[in-house]
């Protein structure tokens, strides 16, 4: 049979039986039952059984196939039979039916794998995931063989129906799907570019967009009206666990509209990309100020699919005698707490005191926690004798309290440490006490972000970027005051505690623009020299216009709720921004760095030799992390040049001999018993002692990140 | 005396029985004592607290002996630099010393006591507890004026330690006494090392051979013309060794810690930076050189070890014994650089890159020579020891 007659093996079903049929797909299991030999066959579609029997194949075939190993790439020929009743295997879900195989060839052998692809029982049994447990590097190594792996091929053609849909349902609005360029120069978004150098140009570079953010304003310019793209985007940002360099943002702009149209195109978007797995999403997404987010849970972002909101209840103690919120208050501080419902079995007092407000409030920047638990009516907590009984009283009545609630209060004279402080313990309690239901999606719209943030030097900076349009037009740009009270016209929308995406409305009037541009400080001559191309382009009648992005790689994630979103991504860079199957980013050879005139740069002439002398010395210094001081190098010159002598007479006196690392023959020796257990010496924390710091029962080291 | 001293132990222990009841033994603070400052001679180990005996100091005290403290060494042992190796003998406030060998140290200190040095075969001793430098070159030396000492010492913590994974299962000596037989037993003698001595200690060193030959064994001159290369085996393959060893103080699990590192990288940087000695540092930068960009040096040094590990062999094959002359050098003082440093143990290096047992006998008392070395194939330490003691005993007007 020919590869045209192939069929695919998840399309096979009990209509088929009797059929003669071509499958080609990879070995998945095998099993062996004298004489009687199975083996799962794997497309990307599913999986089928392969019978050699005796009474169907020839004895050469039985004895081919018995040479099978697991991920041979093979073709079989043969005849779809119903199994028999009893044999049924329900793992998969051609497990009705089986392939009688008349012919055979292996069309690629495979080496030992590197960790188990297959996911499917040959019996009914327990799915085996042990492909979960193997390090993630060495999945990323072999990721084309990781995504043989069914949930991984399920994960890529989910994301690919996404897209489609994606696609589709923007084609059907009108918009056009327009490729801007990745060889771009450096845009305001806030993170550090990935920059290219040019070969023609010495000493000058393409950024990669972190955005295509000037393009598609461009294109609204150009008169393109609706436009989309799933657009490939670059950051070169400190490391952080769901973050990659690279990754894909569906990219949005549209003119002639205002924020309504895109709640309106956005949400139904969402909803259609949810339900391609079947996750129904009800419309209107809710909409929430910026302003309210931070004031009930702590975050731009909030998860608000539990409650444990915030109450303030600082003028509840305008008038207390307890010391520590007092001299807060007179500092101009907030106080407020969260209600936990019945929740004070899972939070006794000592959890509360020693865990929550010894260790993980001030871990979240509080300076302390004060905690209260109502049990018989009464407000009781290790500090509450210090509360009138009007205040006790009036906590009662702001948080609403009944038997078995928990409070948790944070005072302090920052109401950002108030927040943030709060916010975390927010999330931390949801999750300590399972308050966040399964399965559930809650959209949220963050609205009426500030324009301005203040800077340390008592200016402000856009808190998005300057092309975003205020709320209103009438402020007066010295004013910082003022500034600062501007209300932007951007969007985040939020799911489950995640930004899926934002944008604005833009700026379209030049003399606005520069009402903007001053208001930050920019003089005529350095905006002209920052965006005066863009600019330039708002003198020829810009249209209103607006847009978003959505990253495609958490949206994804999201909707397949996978642990990371380097399970929606083909190749994905490791945590540590790496590529273990390239190898990426790597050294490259001086002669390509010497073409792009990268060598030196800016540095003075040197004795000839001496450059390299002294980067060899900084390499070997990083490489083997020992600093070496400005003292210390001399020497370490003069090790080289000693070094380099004894490599010269090793390689003369270097006969052919085995090389050996050890004078005593080698045995293996195992420790005694074959129980697991800890340590004695780390059980008394007597391992700990000798570490420069600690934190609990770890030792504490510096952050990987700057 | 005081300044011998790292710590010394003030506790008052009552003797315990055993056959080592009474012997004082100095150690240096690489070995392990529960409670016992160790930080083996390096800043990357300030403060450190031992938390658990190393398997042969629970020997020794087990078998009665007292440890009374632990002398200053030189970073991890390497060399002499700021080591009061042999102090303790010379100033009689200890019977015996462990001394860290890494390429000779505990023969040279020994030869600078005018006592007796023994570098026991490599995977005799456990290594548990101890803190070292030189994984496959390194083990822990004896210095007494009394080779009974060393010699039940080894008896008592020679041997297998399910501790120590790194110990081959191999027969273990029997160190109880034994007699020796001058007429039966042939010490070679290799004119290579002689060669790099000046004239007056050539003839020194005959002098040592004189000895020997009186006290009726059968001498044999032989020939190892790649002497020199234990050197530059012993200098790649150690600092290779050494800058991995090295590795572990990455001021996380002990050791002082920079201030103010941004980020795991510097602290590594910065801390390691601060940790090393120049001499250490020196040579954990040359060891990084080979491993990171001449390998091929190391596995050439690696094949090197091979050949001369067979031509001793070969030697020995046809000798019982060698004997090797000493010499401190020609810069004895604490030289901070690392070529000053090998040229010290340019006569002691061969035993260490062997894994051979190696003594030192000092001179007879008054002779105006250095003493010289004994070496044996690894394993024959007791007899080796027996040879050393029936040639005290000789000088001792014995039989």
């Amino acid at each position: 049979m020919l590869f045209s007659q192939r069929v695919f093996c998840g399309q096979i079903t009990p209509d088929d039986v009797g059929r003669k049929v071509l499958l080609g797909g990879w070995v998945d299991a095998f099993r062996d039952h004298g004489g009687l030999l199975f083996i799962h066959l794997r497309d990307r579609s599913g999986i089928m059984q392969i019978v050699f029997s005796p009474e169907v194949a020839s004895a050469d075939l039985c004895q081919r196939a018995a040479s099978l190993h697991a991920e041979y790439c093979i073709a079989v020929t043969g005849e779809v039979k119903k199994r028999l009743a009893g044999t049924e295997n329900p793992n998969i879900e051609t497990g009705n039916i089986e392939l009688m195989a008349t012919e055979l060839t292996v069309l690629s052998e495979s080496d030992t794998l590197p960790f188990t692809v297959s996911e499917k029982a040959m019996v009914p049994a327990t799915v085996d995931r042990s492909a979960d447990k193997v390090a993630e590097d060495l999945r990323l190594q072999y990721r084309y063989l990781d995504i043989r792996r069914p949930s991984m091929r399920d994960n890529l053609m989910a994301r690919h129906r996404i897209f489609q849909c994606v696609r589709e349902f923007l084609d059907s609005k009108g918009f056009l799907e327009i490729e801007t360029p990745v060889l771009t120069s450096s845009t305001p978004e806030g993170a550090r570019d990935y920059l290219v150098p040019s070969r023609l140009h010495p000493h000058n570079f393409y950024a990669l967009p972190q955005s295509p953010q000037l393009f598609k304003q461009l294109l609204m310019i150009g008169g393109m009206e609706r436009y989309f793209q799933i657009a490939r985007c670059f950051r070169d940002e400190d490391l952080r666990p769901n973050r990659q360099p690279e990754f894909t943002q569906l990219d949005i702009e549209a003119s002639f509209i205002d924020e309504e149209f895109i709640y309106e195109l956005v949400e139904e978007l969402t909803v259609k990309m949810f339900a391609v797995v079947g996750i129904k999403l009800s419309r209107p997404f809710a909409r929430i100020t910026y302003a309210d987010a931070m004031d009930t849970t702590g975050s731009d972002r909030p998860d608000l699919r539990f409650g444990l909101r915030f109450v303030d209840v600082t003028d509840v103690f305008y008038q207390t005698n307890y010391s520590i919120f007092r001299q807060i208050l007179q500092r101009g501080g907030y106080i407020k707490g969260i209600n936990i419902k019945g929740q004070s079995e899972m939070l006794s007092k000592n959890v509360l005191q020693n865990e929550y407000a010894k260790e993980i409030a001030p871990s979240f920047g509080a300076k302390g926690m004060t905690w209260m638990r109502s049990e018989g009516g009464k407000l009781e907590s290790n500090i509450v004798q210090f509360f009138s009984n009007q205040e006790l009283e009036a906590l009662r009545k702001k948080f609403d309290v009944a038997d078995g609630d928990v409070l948790i209060m944070i005072a302090d004279p920052s109401y950002a440490i108030v927040t943030s402080a709060l916010g975390q313990l927010r999330l931390h309690l949801a999750n300590r006490l399972s308050l966040i239901p399964a399965n559930s999606f809650f959209p949220v719209w963050i609205t009426e972000f500030p324009l301005f943030e203040a800077t340390d030097e008592g200016a402000v900076t856009s808190s998005h970027h300057p092309f975003t349009a205020p709320d209103r037009i009438d402020f007066d740009p010295k004013n910082i005051e003022e500034l600062l009270m501007l209300r932007s016209r951007a969007y985040d929308l939020v799911m489950n505690g995640e930004e899926l995406g934002g944008g604005s409305i833009r700026i379209n009037d030049r003399n606005l623009q520069r009402k903007i541009f001053a208001a930050l400080g920019l003089t005529e001559e350095e905006t002209r020299e920052k965006f005066g191309f863009f600019l330039r382009a708002f003198d020829f009648g810009a249209p209103p216009h607006g847009g978003l992005a959505l990253g495609m790689d958490r949206t994804v994630s999201m909707i397949l709720q996978t642990p990371s979103i380097r399970e929606v991504i083909a190749f994905p860079k490791n945590r540590s921004a790496a590529c273990p199957l390239t190898g990426a980013p790597s050294a490259v050879k001086r002669e390509q760095l010497a073409e792009l005139r990268l060598l030196n740069l800016g540095a003075q002439d040197l004795l000839l030799g001496t450059a390299q002398k002294g980067n060899r010395i900084d390499h070997l210094s990083w490489v083997s992390r020992i600093g070496i001081s400005a003292k210390e190098r001399p020497v370490m010159e003069q090790i080289l040049t000693q070094a380099e002598e004894l490599v010269l007479l090793a390689t003369q006196k270097a006969g052919k001999e085995e090389p050996i690392r050890n004078v005593a023959p080698v045995t293996n020796h195992t420790r005694p018993g074959t129980e697991e257990k800890r340590s004695a010496l780390s059980q008394t924390g007597q391992l700990l002692k000798s570490a420069p710091a600690v934190k609990g029962n770890y030792y504490k080291v510096a952050s990987i990140l700057e | 005396m005081d300044s011998i001293f790292f710590y010394r132990n003030l506790e008052i222990v009552a003797p315990k029985d055993g056959h080592l009841q009474g012997v004082k033994i100095a150690i240096q603070p690489n070995i392990s004592v529960a409670g016992w400052p160790t930080e083996a001679g390096s800043k990357a180990l300030l403060n450190f607290k031992a938390i658990e005996d190393a398997t042969i100091v629970q020997r020794l005290r087990q078998a009665g002996a007292f440890v009374c403290g632990s002398t200053h060494m030189s970073e991890f042992g390497f060399g002499l630099a700021g080591s009061k190796a042999g102090e303790a003998l010379r100033r009689q406030a200890a019977d015996v010393e462990l001394v860290l060998d890494l390429m000779g140290e505990s023969r040279l200190a020994a030869l600078h006591a005018a006592a007796c040095g023994f570098k026991p075969s490599y995977g005799l001793v456990s290594q548990f507890g101890l803190i070292g430098l030189i994984p496959s070159m390194e083990c822990c030396g004896l210095l007494s004026r009394n080779l009974k000492n060393i010699r039940e010492i080894l008896q008592t913590i020679a041997g297998p330690d399910e501790l120590d994974f790194s110990i081959p299962d191999e027969e273990i000596p029997n160190f109880s006494p034994q007699e020796i037989d001058p007429q039966k037993t042939t010490i070679g003698f290799i004119t290579e090392p002689q060669n790099e001595l000046s004239n007056d200690k050539e003839a020194i060193f005959r002098y040592s051979v004189d000895e020997l030959k009186k006290a009726g064994f059968s001498l044999r001159e032989m020939s190892l013309p790649d002497f020199s290369l234990f050197s530059l085996v012993h200098k790649i393959v150690g600092s290779v060794e050494a800058s991995s060893c090295a590795g572990r103080y990455d001021s996380v699990r002990y050791g002082p810690r920079a201030l103010g590192t941004k980020n795991w990288n510097d602290m590594y940087l910065l801390s390691r930076g601060a940790a090393f000695g120049l001499l250490l540092k020196s040579y954990l930068f040359q060891g990084a050189f080979f491993q990171f960009e001449n390998y091929g040096a190391y596995e050439n040094a690696c094949r090197i070890r091979a050949r001369l590990l067979t031509d001793m062999q070969l030697l020995l094959s046809q000798a019982d014994f060698l004997v090797f002359p000493i010499d401190n050098g020609a810069t004895s003082g604490a030289s901070e650089l690392l070529a000053d440093t090998y040229n010290q143990f340019a006569s002691t290096v061969f035993a260490n890159v062997t894994g051979q047992p190696a003594l030192y006998l000092p001179p007879v008392s008054g002779a105006a020579h250095l003493g010289f070395q004994l070496a044996g194939p690894r394993l024959s330490d007791a007899r080796l020891l027996a040879v050393g003691e029936y040639l005290l005993n000789m000088r001792n007007g014995g039989k």
